[in-house]
């Protein structure tokens, strides 16, 4: 490990209040993002992967401050960033990070020209000239593949394909540099032909401005290309981290093994064995002391059913949070 | 064997203000008793065009303009609406994309599949169709119990599983499945396919599933027709189509389709997007972005022919051809 640390997430907790009136405080909350810990190092992509309300886009939405953290503490180039009360803070903050949404047919205010949504965080930053704005606008335009960019400026995002306005969407993101930006399922909307080029374009655009990325998608196959480490949530928990590599050749938790054998392989010859996991995924509302995955996990044992599994490092930075496994890499008979 | 559905030269268009658009152009294939095929290509394609015409379920703009679709013998195109009602359901039925919200909310689950069997066969009484209501639960994995409950209370592959029942009500010769998966997590995606190729072996009935996702289509089809710009560019077994894939856009799709198995690969991309249907091209319509395009597939459209058996390519440049059968269509 080595190399500087972008972003570092302690302990990171956000709870919602399941039911608010005016006059009882709320009582129950969902745990959506409970007790993450890790970091992402200069120019390094992290994939984090989980079911469909796992607390993957929560995770990203809290780091970027479009949340308030419950609990824990984000670290950005060094500085505490948990709590941003002064707005020099909070303008440098922004300035830094980014992110790009799934639904590019959302995303883009369709009363607005490309120039004007590609140049919105310049605006907003109020940086350089009008004409300096227009230059940078061309740049990145022309960076993410919309070309010949003058043709597109007076645009609006219903005169564009659905490919065309997620490059629109990477440029906006991109136009300020960030150091840092959260992806939270770019391509899942695009087409495969279209999903290749966009994801091909992203990896290019990473390498070529050094960013550091948080990849959010549901898709292990995705996240194997796109991401030099994958963390794999279920129900608001880390449950594993690992290179990527490592963690698809060799996952360890069992509902790692259940996600990867649930995988399609384009290949009609090769015929999966899956791993037969009970029930459907649940809420983690107020959820009770043990592994969250115990209702479901072929192998739970009495302790699993006693207290939470930390995650350890089983070695080679593959951590994983399972009682099935040991610091050193055994597992406990 | 026997074919259940036989489609010839189909053309559906949609009539626009802008113009034409010509959304299933020249489609043909033929399914035969217990056969899954997978039709497989991008969103625009016109795979749900064809699968809306087989089920006669067009938008007031679509005509069929020609072609014939002959399920059973009958040719049902031509047949009145009142007896298309009868083959709907009973004869051919569909799972529909987002499933989940295909059911009715403020209707209980149960009545919901008791009214399509009571509708298409009013001889059945109300105490047999819930009988039968509660074996289909049984088959497609859902307790019986649950009948009673209303959408809300079921989870997003519960619902999935109830809609497959509510398919499988009248006992169809064929079912439709368009994109049954596509908003499901990988996991309840795999047991559904599961539950899915189990009841059509066990019931013997002919598929089709319709998907952009490769990877599913490989698991469930035993035939693979690839769709691109409203046509069927190449159709095969599977195993052809994924070994030696002919036509250029179907060698693109399966080299860009990230896998988590075997060594990770370099994706290929294929450059431009889908054309433009309306006022489409009378060239080849993957020209543009085909890396052996040449004039001639700049002048005119490419036929659709059996380069080996049972192997049908629309193409001028067929890639990964055995040797002698590349001399002989060359």
């Amino acid at each position: 490990m080595s190399g500087e640390i972008v972003l570092k997430v302690e302990n990171l907790s956000k709870f919602f209040p399941m039911k608010k009136s005016v006059f009882s405080r709320a009582k129950h909350f969902l745990h959506a993002v409970d007790n993450l810990n890790f970091q992402i190092e200069k120019g390094k992509v992290l994939s984090l992967v989980g079911e469909s309300g796992c607390g993957k886009t929560t995770t990203g939405k809290t780091i970027l401050k479009l949340y308030e953290p419950t609990g824990g503490k984000i670290t950005f180039l060094g500085k505490d960033v948990t709590h941003l009360h002064e707005a020099e803070d909070k303008r440098w903050f922004h300035s830094k990070t980014q992110m790009i949404f799934q639904d590019p047919f959302e995303s883009l205010n369709p009363r607005k020209t490309i120039f004007d949504i590609v140049a919105e965080p310049m605006n907003i930053q109020n940086f350089g000239t009008l004409k300096k704005r227009e230059l940078m606008v061309m740049d990145i335009l022309k960076r993410v593949g919309i070309s010949p960019p003058d043709a597109f400026l007076w645009r609006y995002p219903h005169e564009l394909s659905g490919g065309q306005r997620q490059r629109v969407a990477i440029a906006r993101a991109l136009v300020m540099k960030p150091e840092f930006v959260v992806a939270d399922e770019p391509t899942s909307m695009l087409d495969v032909s279209i999903r290749t080029q966009v994801m091909k374009l992203m990896m290019e655009l990473i390498k070529e401005m050094n960013m550091s990325f948080l990849y959010i998608t549901h898709d292990l196959a995705v996240a194997r290309y796109m991401a030099d480490e994958i963390s794999v949530m279920y129900l608001g928990r880390m449950v594993e981290y690992a290179d990527s590599e490592e963690l698809i050749n060799n996952p360890l938790h069992p509902y790692t093994k259940a996600l990867i054998s649930a995988v399609p392989v384009p290949d009609p010859e090769f015929k999966r064995k899956s791993v037969e996991i009970k029930g459907g995924i649940g809420k983690p509302i107020d959820p009770l002391p043990r592994c969250r995955f115990y209702d479901r996990c072929p192998f739970a044992m009495e302790i699993c059913n006693q207290k939470e599994p930390e995650l350890v490092d089983v070695g080679q930075n593959h951590k994983v949070a399972c009682f099935l496994y040991k610091k050193d890499g055994d597992t406990v008979a | 064997m026997k074919a259940v559905l036989e489609v010839k030269n189909l053309k559906m268009y949609y009539d626009t203000q802008a113009g034409q658009v010509k959304a299933a152009d020249n489609i043909s294939f033929s399914l035969y008793e217990g056969e899954s095929m997978g039709l497989v290509g991008e969103s625009g394609c016109g795979k749900t065009s064809v699968s809306m015409s087989i089920m006669r379920l067009l938008p007031e703009n679509a005509r069929i303009i020609s072609g014939n679709i002959f399920f059973g013998g009958k040719d049902i195109v031509k047949i009145s609406n009142e007896d298309m009602n009868k083959v709907r359901w009973a004869g051919i039925s569909m799972i529909f994309q987002a499933a989940m919200n295909s059911l009715n909310p403020v209707y209980r689950v149960g009545d919901q599949i008791i009214e399509a069997i009571t509708t298409h066969e009013p001889n059945v009484t109300f105490e047999e169709a819930r009988q039968r209501v509660a074996s289909l639960y049984k088959l497609v994995g859902l307790d019986p119990e649950r009948m009673d409950n209303y959408p809300h209370e079921y989870s997003g592959g519960m619902k999935q599983r109830a809609v497959i029942a509510m398919s499988l009500a009248c006992n169809p010769k064929l079912i439709i499945a368009d994109e049954p998966t596509t908003a499901l997590d990988v996991i309840v995606q795999d047991t559904i396919l599961r539950e899915l190729e189990k009841i059509q072996k066990k019931l013997n009935m002919s598929m089709i599933y319709i998907s952009h996702d490769i990877a599913v289509i490989a698991e469930v089809a035993s035939k693979i027709a690839i769709m691109y710009a409203g046509k069927i560019v190449e159709m095969s077994d599977s195993i052809t189509i994924f070994k030696r894939p002919a036509h250029p856009y179907t060698v693109g799709l399966m080299s860009s389709f990230p896998s988590i198995r075997g060594p990770k690969k370099e994706l290929v991309t294929i450059p431009g997007e889908p054309p433009n249907l309306l006022n489409a091209p009378d060239h080849c319509r993957f020209a543009p972005r085909c890396p052996f395009a040449t004039d001639e597939c700049w002048k005119k459209e490419p036929s659709y022919e059996e380069i080996e058996n049972n192997h049908f390519v629309a193409c001028f440049h067929p890639q990964n051809l055995k040797k002698q059968v590349r001399n002989n269509v060359g």
